[in-house]
């Protein structure tokens, strides 16, 4: 039990900096997949023919393979074929990002199928582009009303983080790996692991919801 | 706000792409970190064994800076092709299906497989192989071939199991779920060090460690094998090998 | 001057999947003048002011602004010609999160190009003008139906629409708070502003309209002063739809 102890307490510094390469993945990745997300959604609900079914083949793509084969295909394939040198870090950034935006772009999706068209409508009759009335109108409402979705979408993806280190990405999960090897003390190594997703959930969700209500509109919602 | 997000989004984003390795003129081992005693990283985060010792000795001795990189067993030999990593000197067995692929120096140890059980067992080797057991062993290993194989060959009934790391195997030995782990006598000895398990009895073949490179650096090869020459004729050699006896 | 028209209808048609909505119908709407569309629900009244204004593009047919056709392959074009053209809807369609200063301010930002301060200015001065500037830090949520009306119209005037058009602008209301939207739109409509109105209101049309449209099937079947299709005991279809209407008790 000592022993055990020993082991935990030197372990933890080596463990909580996993936390700094999971957290910079998880939030790197929230924010490719948001930045993709967006015009993907915009693409699905307001494109025309070529671009909604591109965007469809998109998410379909990377909605239908599951995460781990998808680090594969793109690290070790696609990245070397095209001759994109990325660190561990990087690419799991860009493929959970990637990722994520198909699982982000069907939430705002959702959030713009559900306002009123008569918004939109109203914009064109005042003269705005179709971008701007998406822009200014319908985007600011749906991304609010995504955030509920998002907060879900952060803890998925905080999971999914667990499967990069087939890339080499030495965050928590690999490290516990480690320690419990070298060490044999897998299960105090993996609760201790267990803790950390806890507490990284915990606090996300959390300040998640703080934003929520930081952005929220008097009123909305309450009809 | 939404567009400082947007702005916020697209800076990391790239921050994160540039974030590749420098393009320093390092050599990066590719290291399996739950294969202790040649190879693993410590409590503290910094990577330690017998293999990277020993490739550190060299490095020094044969002038080039080297640094040593956990890699995903699975994945270590794409990850070797794809320039991610330079060379594996993790206790990697020479075989010919690899050959194929990278080429290996000339072989600096021999191993034999042995069979972990848990430590009141009276089970033996023999009993494992042709009774009805459980047996686990860590996939992509030519131990772990080497039982397939010959479990089709000979018509013998265990059930194999296959485990990401040689410890997890040994973790299930002691949860009861097998009754025996497949793996190499260098950790089996870590193992029976650190945990109430003890080695059941030797099978398979004998296998022999190399390091692996790309089939193109031939410079880094003979610096390899140069360097492994002068290691085994030092007496740095012993002392590596006293200091990480299980 | 007078005989040039602001909005020039001619022929326009429409239909859905099939069904024709509007048949080639035509209609002047000159400096001043108040056209108000009644007739059944169905009868193509909305979809005639969204042809208007190109919110929903017509199959066939020309609308021309001051004497210009609009080219609707332009998207530049539509929106400068939209501008033009003021559109007040049944259902209000606020931005819900805008307050309404900026539920107003918008569309000369980001249209007209106008800084902040410009835009709340003049924002400023169109709440007043509909008795809102108290409500201006509101959100819609915060507002009443009659207040939304009258934000959407403060919305649209700040754009200086050459023409309004209204598109049931009261039938979404509480009976109790058609008033305060009424008597903006009169106010509006004594200023001098063209207008084109859909209504089952019979007595705002009566009072508003220098010619009343009776529209059904997606035709107009009949045209004429409220005095000559609303006489008493006038054989028209007009006069007949709102006898109708009173008996169930509407208006």
């Amino acid at each position: 039990m000592q022993h055990t102890l020993d082991v935990l307490i030197e372990a933890v510094p080596f463990l909580v900096g996993g936390v700094g390469t999971t957290l910079l993945i998880v939030i790197g990745g929230m924010l490719l997949g948001l930045v993709l997300g967006v015009p993907l959604a915009v693409g699905q609900v307001y494109g025309n023919a070529v671009t909604r079914r591109a965007a469809g083949l998109y998410v379909w793509f990377f909605r239908g393979i599951p995460i781990l084969v998808l680090l594969f295909l793109f690290y070790y394939g696609l990245f070397h074929l095209i001759g994109l040198n990325l660190g561990a870090v990087a690419a799991a950034i860009l493929v959970l990002g990637m990722t994520s935006a198909a699982y982000q772009s069907q939430i705002f999706r959702g959030s713009i199928l559900s306002l009123s068209q008569g918004q939109f409508r109203a914009a064109s009759a005042l003269g705005m582009s179709n971008a701007q009335a998406i822009a200014t109108i319908i985007l600011p409402q749906a991304l609010r009303l995504s955030l509920p979705g998002w907060s879900n979408e952060y803890s998925i993806m905080l999971k999914d983080s667990a499967l990069v280190f087939v890339l080499g990405a030495t965050e928590i999960m690999a490290r516990t790996h480690f320690v419990a090897s070298r060490e044999y003390q897998h299960m105090p190594l993996y609760i201790t692991a267990a803790l950390l997703y806890f507490l990284l959930t915990w606090a996300g969700v959390r300040s998640l919801r703080t934003f929520e209500r930081k952005v929220a509109i008097r009123g909305y919602g309450r009809t | 706000m939404f567009k400082k997000i947007s702005v916020v989004a697209a800076v990391v984003a790239a921050c994160g792409l540039m974030a590749g390795p420098a393009a320093a003129q390092k050599v990066v081992n590719g290291i399996d970190a739950n294969f202790p005693p040649f190879a693993y990283v410590d409590k503290s985060g910094k990577p330690g064994g017998f293999d990277v010792d020993s490739v550190d000795w060299i490095a020094k001795k044969m002038g080039f800076e080297v640094s040593h990189q956990p890699v995903d067993w699975d994945g270590i030999i794409p990850s070797l092709l794809a320039k991610k990593i330079d060379l594996i000197c993790s206790g990697m067995s020479i075989t010919e299906e690899r050959a194929k692929q990278v080429s290996f120096t000339d072989a600096y140890w021999e191993v034999k497989n042995v069979f972990v059980t848990k430590k009141d067992s009276t089970v033996t080797a023999d009993q494992l192989l042709k009774g009805d057991k459980k047996i686990g062993v860590q996939q992509g290993t030519p131990e772990g071939d080497w039982l397939k194989d010959n479990k089709e060959k000979n018509g013998w009934n265990f059930t194999l199991r296959y485990y990401d790391s040689s410890p997890m195997a040994v973790e299930d030995v002691l949860n009861g779920r097998i009754d025996a782990a497949g793996m190499n006598d260098a950790p089996a000895k870590d193992a029976a060090s650190k945990k109430p398990v003890k080695i059941a009895g030797i099978f398979g073949k004998v296998d022999t460690f190399g390091c692996a490179v790309r089939k193109e650096d031939t410079a880094l090869l003979k610096k390899l094998n140069d360097g492994y020459k002068a290691l085994m004729a030092d007496q740095q050699w012993k002392d590596l090998i006293e200091t990480h006896k299980p | 001057m007078e005989n040039t028209p602001i909005l020039r209808v001619e022929n326009v048609s429409k239909s859905y999947n099939g069904k024709a909505v509007l048949k080639s119908v035509s209609l002047e709407l000159n400096a001043g003048q108040h056209k108000v569309l009644i007739g059944p629900s169905g009868g193509g009244k909305s979809t005639l002011l969204h042809c208007m204004n190109y919110l929903v593009t017509p199959d066939s047919g020309r609308i021309q602004l001051d004497g210009r056709e609009v080219n609707a392959h332009s998207r530049k074009e539509l929106y400068a010609f939209r501008q033009q053209v003021g559109m007040i809807f049944q259902e209000f369609n606020l931005f819900d999160h805008l307050t309404a200063l900026d539920n107003v301010a918008i569309a000369l930002r980001k249209v007209k190009g106008q800084s902040r301060k410009e835009a709340e200015t003049r924002a400023m001065a169109e709440l007043e003008r509909v008795g809102l500037a108290d409500r201006a830090r509101h959100y819609p949520a915060e507002l009443s139906g009659g207040q939304k009306q009258r934000v959407s119209i403060a919305r649209a005037l700040a754009m200086d629409p050459k023409v309004m058009l209204l598109d049931e602008p009261t039938s979404a209301l509480d009976p109790e708070l058609t008033g305060e939207v009424v008597s903006v739109i009169r106010a509006l409509a004594r200023s001098g502003m063209t207008m084109a109105m859909a209504t089952h209101q019979m007595e705002f049309a009566r009072a508003l309209a220098d010619e009343i449209l009776f529209m059904q099937g997606g035709e107009i079947i009949e045209r004429g002063s409220p005095a000559e299709l609303l006489a008493p005991g006038a054989a028209t279809r007009t006069a007949d739809f709102c006898r109708r209407l009173a008996e169930m008790g509407g208006d």
